[in-house]
């Protein structure tokens, strides 16, 4: 916070103080570069394979230089299950649309959920709001094995086992202590005079609720959003054990792809991988400047 | 008979004392004499009786109470039931892959998890690499932060490259990083191929196994650490340097006087965020070593996880499943301080 | 030797210049309030003497010594930020001692120095407390605490009392200006606030939009403001300026055309020399003395709205050329709204600007 006078200014210029123009900031970007690749190779490496032929991809040294090709993308969709044999269709676009279809819909019902609880939570506080809310926390703690036992008994008995509606249900209860957890914090925040000053105009609960509270927590709902979405997009022991068939996401088959099929074909995983990796970037990209916030549960406030 | 419409025994939608009374009457009773697939019915019902008594009667005075209500009912559901649930269940002899119905067993099964020395054992696995891989995750995490602290040209595209592990799924990570350490065609073997002339089994030795995981999980999360000192060191408002400046304070003075206190809460929260989910270390360790070389990676999580669906030892498993579970509380609890604190402090 | 020399610093950010060719000095003890309104430039530069701006041109002099290319630390100045940044993890003392560390004294001068500068600013009861558990005045006497514990070439506070309120700002106004003057360093106050200027500084330097209008005293500036700017800027309630055009003088008395009519003035001799053209009239508020009639030399205007200010009224009246002008009567002079008075100018708070609004004064 820059003293009244000269912060206006400066920002109605657009202009930053800058410290690192000119040879010592492209000394840090330089050494930033370094690290930034050490954590990218590994991920740059996994896209180049799954441009890679069967043959390259287990070349021996490896090769950095090769020719493209896109067989691997075709095989994800389709391909030959044993040697010889015909391309079969391998079911992958279901998977993908059930990632996406299942992390969809539970993001979104956990923010719809926690929104509505969040606001009640931090508006109409109950007694004993705090041990809730502890005990809310606690549940996005607990280990996924002291759940995942009755939870796979009870899906088993109540004919949840492998349907859509019980694992986005699951899904939904492993979002909602992030969702309402942040969007609390966002409903603290807000200054009760506007709200105050609608219901004197004689707004009724429910418009000062949608039409004041909520577009000011927009970055709240991106923050929960990119976050549930990134952890429910790469969820796999609970997708391994409660998925069937037909509603298996993509982690579960990538996994059981590199146990069938004819030996480990890192292009093919690679391709995967590669095609599981776009809605993240593109989300997190999209949402970054939430990113923040939801990665420190609300701590932090920019 | 009448029924009154006040007092204990009135048969109102918002009486949850009566409810809970006979929820707490009917459950031990099916449980014990059905067989799983009624009594389980018999306990939903119940426990949805309550929840609902308990939800009628805050409708009526709250507000806060019906907006709250369906999250609650949620995470009742797929949360506290069926915790409650098995921590009932632990108290019984209860095997998944039989019909017969369970029999009281007491504390016979929290007895032998914690005298079994296969736990032990495994905790103590866990322990080492929980250890090894949060410290790694917090230096590391730290000093990224103090390098994208500073302001230089093209910061924020290399900032959202070092967030790129972090959005890889597990199965990739594991099936990948397999890659790289296996002796024949992995990038590490052949590298030390070049350097020393022989291959490199990463994963044959236990301390190599132990390292290779180690790393992994490092590489995966440092970058959750960075985000969350980076959010600090950045928080701190910039005239507070310009005064130290002009107060001629030495450098090193400056960061611990003014930059530490910012970041100190956020490094204690991310401690101990780590260490949480270090402790249900599961995917990275199974996709990597399965366990192995023979059990000597195996996580306490794997161990729960094997007895419950491999050995279908499922009463003793939820036994353990409950401690692990009182570790994590109380983890959490030291959590929800440091959070306070921190808000409070600054 | 506690000087500071400014010679005509320059300061650009990319096209825009927020401080053009200033000229100052400040001497040893003495206090110069830089003032103005936002945007002027006092900030920048009170912050290229810091060293927290680094000035595009000119030379900043601080005790006889060139330190444009010196950053902060090797300067030492002392400063007073406008949100007082202090430390919040350290307590009040160790706020207050913190810049000590960077000086060789031992733990003992260290803690009577301490001691002092707290009993000069009354802290001593709320040494051991964190700023975020002090009130806002308390905090401000940190603030300078932590500037006058030392020993620094010169003493720079950024609008030191905004943030306070009115009683706080009156006596912090008094307890400054007391402790300033036992230190004898050259003193730099920048403020937007007149008050604080007139009643802290030895000399004032107006600034607008990057430029110096004027450097006097307080009285200077006041009553011999050199143009219209400054004329208004300085004086509650605001000075009168009225427009008119210079027809002829007669018996030494200037004759205007103010709005159809023709008016006398007196005026300073100076203004002999001018050629018939657009002039402005400035007329303090508390220029106007009611006459009983009408004469030659009175304005005869309407009441129009009266606001009470306590011992005085203010006055808004509009005269027959259809001006408005502020009129500040003593109490005691009922003026009701509609009713219609005779006032004359005090020809010693009469100013008067030339076309290009500099001020014509002998």
């Amino acid at each position: 916070m820059r003293d009244a006078e000269t912060a206006p200014l400066l920002e109605r210029l657009g202009l930053r103080r800058r410290h690192g123009v000119g040879a010592a900031g492209w000394a840090w970007t330089l050494l930033a570069a370094v690290v930034s690749l050490i954590y990218f190779a590994p991920v740059l490496w996994i896209i180049l394979t799954a441009f890679k032929s069967y043959n390259d991809a287990l070349a021996i040294p490896p090769k950095f230089i090769f020719t493209p090709t896109l067989e691997n993308f075709v095989g994800v969709f389709s391909r030959a299950f044993s040697s010889g044999g015909a391309a079969q269709n391998t079911g992958f676009s279901l998977y993908f649309f059930n990632s996406i279809f299942i992390a969809g819909s539970s993001v979104a019902l956990a923010l719809i959920i926690g929104t509505l609880a969040a606001f009640g939570f931090s508006r109409y506080p109950l007694k004993g709001n705090d041990i809730y809310l502890f005990v809310i926390l606690t549940t996005r703690m607990l280990p996924a094995i002291v759940v995942i036992i009755p939870i796979f008994l009870m899906f088993r008995v109540v004919g949840l086992s492998g349907t859509y509606a019980g694992i986005i249900f699951l899904y939904t209860a492993f979002n909602l202590p992030f969702a309402i957890w942040m969007m609390k914090s966002f409903f603290d925040e807000l200054s009760l005079d506007v709200e105050d000053a609608a219901r004197l105009d004689g707004s009724s609960d429910r418009s000062v609720f949608f039409k004041i509270c909520l577009p000011q927590v927009i970055a709240g709902l991106a923050a929960t959003a990119v976050f549930g979405l990134i952890l429910t997009w790469n969820e796999f022991l609970l997708a391994l054990l409660l998925t069937g068939v037909e509603t298996r996401t993509v982690p579960v088959a990538m996994a059981q792809t590199i146990g069938g099929d004819i030996g480990v074909r890192w292009g093919l995983l690679a391709a995967i991988e590669t095609l599981f990796l776009v809605p993240v970037i593109v989300v997190t990209f999209a949402l970054q400047n939430y990113l923040l916030r939801g990665v420190t549960f609300g701590t932090i406030k920019r | 008979m009448t029924a009154s419409t006040s007092g204990f025994l009135a048969l109102r939608w918002s009486n949850w004392p009566l409810a809970l009374v006979a929820a707490l009457v009917l459950i031990p009773l099916a449980v014990t004499l059905l067989p799983a697939k009624f009594s389980f019915w018999i306990a939903g019902l119940g426990v949805a009786l309550v929840a609902l008594t308990l939800v009628v009667r805050a409708a009526g005075r709250h507000k806060g109470g019906l907006l709250v209500a369906p999250a609650l009912a949620v995470l009742f559901v797929m949360n506290i039931f069926p915790l409650l649930w098995s921590f009932g269940l632990s108290f019984f002899n209860y095997r998944a892959n039989r019909a017969a119905p369970p029999s009281f067993a007491g504390l016979e099964y929290y007895g032998r998890v914690m005298t079994d020395p296969v736990v032990w054992n495994r905790l103590h696995t866990t322990a080492i690499i929980v250890i090894l891989t949060v410290t790694t995750q917090m230096v590391v995490g730290f000093l990224l932060a103090l390098l994208f602290a500073n302001d230089f040209p093209l910061r924020r595209y290399l900032l959202i490259l070092v967030l790129t592990p972090m959005m890889l799924s597990y199965v990739a990570i594991g099936a990948f990083f397999r890659y790289y350490y296996e002796p024949t065609f992995g990038l590490l073997s052949q590298m030390v191929l070049l350097v020393t002339g022989e291959r490199f089994v990463l994963l044959k030795t236990t301390g190599g196994a132990i390292a290779g995981i180690v790393f992994a999980d490092a590489w995966m999360w440092s970058p959750f650490v960075m985000l969350l000192v980076l959010a600090g060191l950045v928080s701190v408002p910039k005239y507070l340097y310009e005064a130290a400046a002009i107060d001629r304070v030495s450098r090193w003075r400056r960061f611990w006087s003014i930059t530490f206190p910012y970041i100190r809460g956020l490094l204690m929260l991310a401690l101990l965020f780590r260490t949480i989910e270090a402790f249900k270390l599961f995917d990275i360790v199974f996709l990597l070593t399965e366990g192995g070389p023979g059990s000597s990676t195996e996580t306490i999580a794997i161990y729960v996880y094997r007895m419950a669906f491999q050995y279908f030892r499922t009463s003793e498993s939820t036994a353990l499943a409950y401690i692990l579970l009182f570790i994590v509380i109380v983890l959490t609890n030291l959590y929800l301080y440091f959070a306070n604190r921190r808000a409070k402090e600054i | 030797m506690s000087t500071i020399a400014l010679k005509k610093v320059t300061k650009r950010f990319g096209s825009f210049v927020a401080a053009r060719d200033v000229d100052l000095t400040v001497a040893a003890g003495e206090v110069v309030c830089l003032l103005g309104p936002s945007g002027c430039g006092k900030t920048t530069t009170l912050r290229m003497i810091a060293g927290l701006e680094r000035a595009t041109s000119g030379d900043v002099v601080i005790a006889g010594r060139r330190v444009n290319d010196l950053k902060p630390e090797r300067r030492n100045v002392a400063m007073v930020f406008q949100f007082y940044a202090l430390y919040p993890a350290l307590t009040v003392r160790q706020n207050i001692a913190f810049p000590l560390s960077a000086e060789r004294i031992d733990a003992r001068e260290r803690k009577r120095r301490l001691e002092r500068v707290a009993q000069i600013l009354h802290l001593e009861t709320i040494l051991d407390r964190r700023p975020a558990h002090i009130s806002e005045g308390e905090r401000q006497r940190v603030a300078v605490a932590r500037a006058i514990v030392r020993d620094p070439n010169c003493f720079l506070f950024d609008e030191p009392l905004s943030r306070l309120d009115v009683e706080l700002r009156q006596s912090m106004r008094g307890q400054i200006k007391e402790v300033l003057s036992g230190l004898s360093k050259a003193t730099v106050i920048v403020t937007h606030d007149q008050l604080e200027a007139l009643t802290m500084a030895d000399r004032i330097a107006i600034m607008r939009e990057g430029i110096i209008e004027q450097v006097g005293s307080p009285h200077d500036v006041f009553a011999k403001p050199t143009n219209i700017f400054v004329a208004s800027f300085v004086g509650t309630p605001q000075m009168n300026l009225i427009e008119g055009k210079l027809l002829r003088f007669e018996d030494g008395r200037a004759v205007l055309a103010v709005g159809g009519n023709e008016t006398r003035f007196t005026v300073d001799a100076a203004a002999c020399r001018l050629n018939p053209s657009k002039v402005t009239i400035g007329i303090r508020p508390r220029a106007f003395m009611p006459a009983d009639d009408a004469a030659g030399d009175t304005l005869t205007a309407v009441a129009e709205l009266v606001e009470p200010m306590g011992a005085e009224m203010l006055v808004h009246v509009r005269d027959e050329a259809g001006q408005e002008l502020r009129v500040v009567v003593p109490r005691d002079r009922r003026l009701r709204i509609g009713e219609r008075v005779h006032l004359r100018c005090d020809p010693r708070q009469t100013h008067f600007f030339d076309e290009s609004g500099r001020a014509v004064r002998s």
